[in-house]
């Protein structure tokens, strides 16, 4: 029997080409998004999931209270001392291990290369499970000179991985220090958050783990390891409870330091289970750890999938249902030859079955072909190969059970119900109202819509921020990393870089971001982002300033005693007249600065982060750690050379690398360039499949409708008449669309740009080109097939009835 | 074999109820061939829609083989009906996407014989009928005597009881229609009860007993 339904099955899906076409295409492109999101979904869940120990690992985190606002800011970073006290004093945790991210100058031959590693506990193998290639789990991170690297890294280091006890110079400070190689680890796996090329043990001297004032101080990340099944909240408490007890005199005498603005640096500790760490936007995976991601694109792209498939499968429904009127004799024949109706149900699920079944395969092969590309764009390094996992392989077996029942049950159930007295003698009709056939049009476009104008939005919002004014110039600037020894050794090399005929000017800045908090003269507290710099930065990036003067060179007490501040400050300090205003930094020792200029607000972090107060010194205490060179435009290739050599002549130790800056401002939202992308694609398959299963429709109603249309131009209806009767019906079903669609996207999309603080406004044009483009497709699609069928000859279409 | 008894079939059209078959009485014993006949719209395709079971009736008694049908089950009446009633049509009604043998075989797949008992009754039937080189072309391939030659061949396969046709040589010429009919009386004198409806007289004189259709009733 089932050998009899596949032949009709197979002989059907040959005989009517385009009905097979889109069915199976659309299908198959549904089904191939759905997996390409299943691996990005499972690939995100499954982070960290392959340390064995993963359950019982935590990260110990803080909540710190501002106590102006009293809203919690959440911190991932601890110190020194949070992991080994919290051990030796509450009994459930079992271990600890720190890891702190850190970078050598090491030497590769006669070169010198900056390299990326952590620094961790000897504890870290025993609690994470990386496996060795060789050396010993128990003692590879004992001796304060060894180093652990993995087999990448001990091939492009030595060019073998068999490197036991051979010798790596890293530089400390001045001078090249011998490190033995202690062990070989296997290659981080790509879902893990902890990623490394190499070890070292950390560096905790005596005093800095004896100073209680170092509860205070966050740079790195602590795990703890817990015994199974502890009461996570009564450890947090005894957590706390021992961080008050044992921070009670380091608070007396800080207090005597700075007031009472210590008061405000306490914190509350509690724990985030490891394998949160991954999709946490509120303690990301930061400072060493990597990978960090936002379950907004996991959920995004689900949405995309099911799209893309629900509009698949109601093509088929549609589809399917439509073409009825054509199976209808046979399904009347085999009624009356015997057939019941449970008979014919199976044959419709088996015809469906089939057709699944071919889409799946194609679907594969399309997962195989676009992998290289999605890798690319979603930062993954996924592989078709992730597919033989057995929860996966019944993830998608589930998948093709779901999307069988689901295009082919309505189908079968109606088209088993059919009459045969009706459908054999001519009295069966599917003309009738179609209420679902209608609906399913109207839920696919308001899919398609939906999806489309989201697009538009995350478009433009994206465009937005890789194109919006930062506040400063970021064109022909160069950045050159190098951790200077004092301030004088930094304006040398900015001297002999004057020298140089393409440099406009240069200006030292200290390195990453910094940050801290003051006391206001009214005895408030204020947080803020501060830069070392010298009276050349503001002119080399162009920012403006509001009010006062920059630093200068004329005034030489400015490095001492002078500050700048940007407007947001002002704004946050409530300054009414901001110039003469002092500020107190807390480890200054109560020493005072006041501020002489304000300096017009401008992105220095990411446009996803607010503007907040920002501070600008001289200080002499702070190290410059970068320098900003402005060349003249279209010399880069020789300044560039010219740069490299003075540096090279200046530092020859140290490593040489440059940045443009507009390069990487461009990078900083290569994330959100691919999201672009990714979304566009979606949109973009979503309307293509939801205008095949129109293209689909329209060709079966002009079928059904060729005596109709031939009655009418025997009358004297025109071209142009028919086929506005042709398309008008499909149009009406895609303006219902457009007033679901419209009003659900206007709310998603406000919701989705409430994530960023610097946003575009929604405005009508948005709505409207993304209703006018799904108007415009579909009117296209269907206007095809009408002018066919409005060109016929009347005449064979009248015959033939 | 069958006994219909004050059988009434009507639609309602808004307030109005139009009548499709009134009052039918009738009695039709194993062995006979009954030409059903009557001008367009008096009800002729009803009954025979009704006596085999396709359609439903509104009122009146139908027994076939002792079983009273109007009181039956679908599933029940479908099993009956399955097992001792063959159709042919005016048009044929051949499955297009099956081959001539596909579709003579069709009615045995659903009555659940074996893979190779169906063979041999579908080969001794392609033989029977002298179609045994058609079997593997599709219904569009063959002349309309041809396509209802396979649909009788069809009706027949599973040995029923009783053969109805609705105006089997409507669709024919009439060189064509002659052989329908001899081939019915042949079926007939091998024991088939056959019932027909036909326009034509010369096809009705091959039964044993026309039955005149008006507006719905029997003509007396």
């Amino acid at each position: 029997m089932f050998k009899n339904y596949f032949k009709i099955a197979f002989r059907n899906l040959a005989r009517n080409k385009i009905y097979s076409f889109i069915n199976i295409a659309g299908l198959a492109i549904g089904l191939a998004c759905a997996m390409l999101i299943i691996l990005y979904v499972k690939d995100e869940i499954s982070y960290d999931r392959f340390q064995l120990n993963a359950d019982n690992i935590y990260r110990i985190v803080t909540h710190n209270v501002d106590k102006n606002g009293g809203k919690i800011h959440k911190e991932p970073n601890t110190g020194y001392l949070q992991g080994p006290r919290f051990m030796q004093n509450i009994p459930e945790i079992k271990n600890f291990v720190r890891i702190q991210q850190g970078n050598e100058n090491i030497k590769l031959g006669d070169e010198v290369k900056n390299q990326e590693l952590l620094y961790v506990d000897s504890s870290f193998f025993k609690i994470f499970s990386f496996p060795l290639v060789s050396g010993n789990v128990n003692n590879c991170l004992n001796e304060p000179l060894s180093v652990v690297m993995t087999e990448d890294a001990a091939r492009t280091q030595f060019g073998t991985t068999n490197v036991i006890g051979r010798i790596v110079m890293m530089k400390d400070d001045s001078v090249f220090v011998p490190h033995k190689v202690t062990a070989v680890v296997k290659n981080c796996p790509q879902n893990s958050s902890i990623k490394f090329d190499m070890l070292l043990p950390i560096r905790e001297s005596q005093a800095d783990a004896t100073n209680s004032e170092n509860w205070f101080n966050s740079f790195l990340n602590t795990f703890v390891v817990l015994n199974p099944h502890s009461d996570i909240q009564s450890v947090e408490s005894k957590m706390q409870k021992f961080y008050v007890a044992d921070t009670k005199d380091a608070i007396i005498s800080l207090k005597k330091q700075f007031g009472d603005v210590v008061e405000s640096w306490k914190s509350e500790y509690h724990l985030q289970p490891l394998l949160d760490m991954h999709l946490s936007t509120e303690l990301p995976s930061h400072n060493g750890l990597s990978g960090a991601s936002n379950p907004m694109y996991s959920y995004i792209l689900s949405g995309i999938a099911l799209f893309v498939l629900l509009i698949a499968c109601i093509n088929f429904v549609n589809l399917t249902v439509a073409r009825s009127v054509k199976r209808s004799k046979e399904i009347g024949i085999r009624k009356v030859v015997g057939s019941d109706r449970k008979q014919l149900i199976f044959q419709f699920l088996g015809e469906s079955f089939l057709l699944c079944l071919i889409a799946f395969v194609m679907a594969i092969v399309f997962v195989q072909l676009s992998l290289p590309l999605f890798n690319n764009l979603s930062n993954k390094a996924l592989a078709l190969s992730y597919l033989f996992d057995i929860k996966l392989v019944a993830g998608y077996i589930l998948l093709f059970v779901f999307t069988t029942l689901l295009a082919g049950f309505y189908p079968a159930i109606v088209l088993s119900g059919y009459k045969p007295v009706k459908t054999l003698y001519n009295r069966f009709s599917n003309i009738g109202k179609n209420y679902l056939q209608k609906s399913l049009v109207v839920l696919q476009f308001t899919l398609a819509a939906f999806l489309i104008i989201a697009t538009l939005t995350i478009y433009k919002q994206f465009n937005f921020l890789t194109n919006e004014k930062l506040g400063y110039d970021d064109t022909d600037i160069v950045t050159i990393q190098k951790n200077f020894k004092t301030h004088e050794e930094a304006w040398l090399f900015k001297n002999e870089l004057l020298k140089i005929p393409g440099i406009v000017s240069v200006a030292p800045r200290n390195g990453g971001s910094w940050s801290t908090i003051a006391k206001l003269g009214n005895d408030s507290t204020i947080n803020f982002d501060y830069e070392t710099v010298d009276e050349s930065f503001l002119p080399v990036l162009k920012i403006p300033l509001a009010l006062g003067r920059n630093f200068s060179s004329d005034f030489p007490a400015d490095s001492a005693n002078s500050i700048l501040v940007n407007e947001t400050f002002v704004k946050k300090a409530g300054w009414k007249n901001p110039i003469g205003q002092t500020v107190n930094f807390w480890y200054n020792n109560n020493k005072t600065y006041t501020v002489i200029g304000v300096v017009k607000d401008y992105h220095f972090e990411s446009l996803n982060k607010k503007i907040g107060p920002q501070l600008f010194t001289m200080k002499p205490g702070n190290p410059y750690e970068m320098v900003f060179i402005k060349i003249k435009p279209n010399t880069a290739s020789g300044s560039l050379m010219a740069i490299q050599k003075t540096f090279k002549q200046l530092f020859p130790l140290n490593p040489y690398s440059y940045v443009f800056m507009n390069e990487k401002n461009r990078k900083a939202y290569e994330a959100e360039a691919k999201w672009k992308q990714i979304m566009l694609f979606g949109a973009i398959l979503t309307i293509f499949i939801s205008c095949f299963g129109l293209f689909g429709l329209s060709v079966l109603s002009a079928e059904k409708r060729t005596k109709e249309i031939g009655i009418r131009k025997v009358l004297g209806a025109s071209v142009n008449g028919v086929v506005t009767i042709l398309s008008k019906d499909f149009l009406k079903l895609v303006f219902i669309s457009l007033v679901i669609a419209i009003p659900a996207a206007w709310l998603a999309s406000n919701k989705w740009l409430e994530n960023y603080p610097y946003r575009i406004s929604l405005s009508w044009s948005i709505f409207a080109s993304g209703a006018l483009l799904v108007i415009l497709i579909a009117l296209i699609t269907v206007s095809f097939q009408a002018i066919k069928a409005a060109l016929a000859n009347p005449v064979k279409s009248l015959r033939t009835e | 074999m069958i006994e219909l008894k004050g059988i009434y079939k009507w639609v309602n059209t808004g307030n109005n109820r139009t009548f499709l078959l009134k009052d039918i009485n009738l009695s039709i014993k194993e062995g006979e061939f009954i030409s059903i006949m009557g001008p367009s719209g008096s009800g002729k395709s009803t009954l025979l829609n009704v006596i085999g079971m396709l359609d439903e009736f509104d009122e009146g008694e139908y027994v076939f083989m002792n079983e009273p049908v109007h009181k039956l089950k679908e599933k029940q009446r479908a099993a009956l009906y399955k097992q001792y009633i063959g159709f042919v049509f005016q048009a044929y009604h051949l499955i297009d996407e099956l081959t001539v043998y596909e579709n003579i075989e069709t009615p045995l797949i659903y009555q659940d014989i074996k893979s190779s008992d169906r063979k041999a009754m579908v080969a001794d039937i392609l033989d029977r009928f002298n179609i045994v080189g058609k079997k593997d072309l599709f219904p569009t391939q063959l002349s309309g005597g041809q396509q209802q030659l396979v649909g009788i061949a069809r009706a027949l396969i599973a040995n029923p009881r009783l053969l109805l046709a609705d105006e089997p040589t409507g669709n024919l010429n009439s060189k064509q229609g002659e052989e329908i009919m001899d081939l019915f009386s042949q079926l007939n004198k091998d024991g088939v009860t056959i019932i027909q409806v036909t326009h034509s007289e010369k096809n009705a004189a091959y039964g044993s007993r026309i039955i005149n259709l008006l507006d719905g009733r029997v003509e007396k």
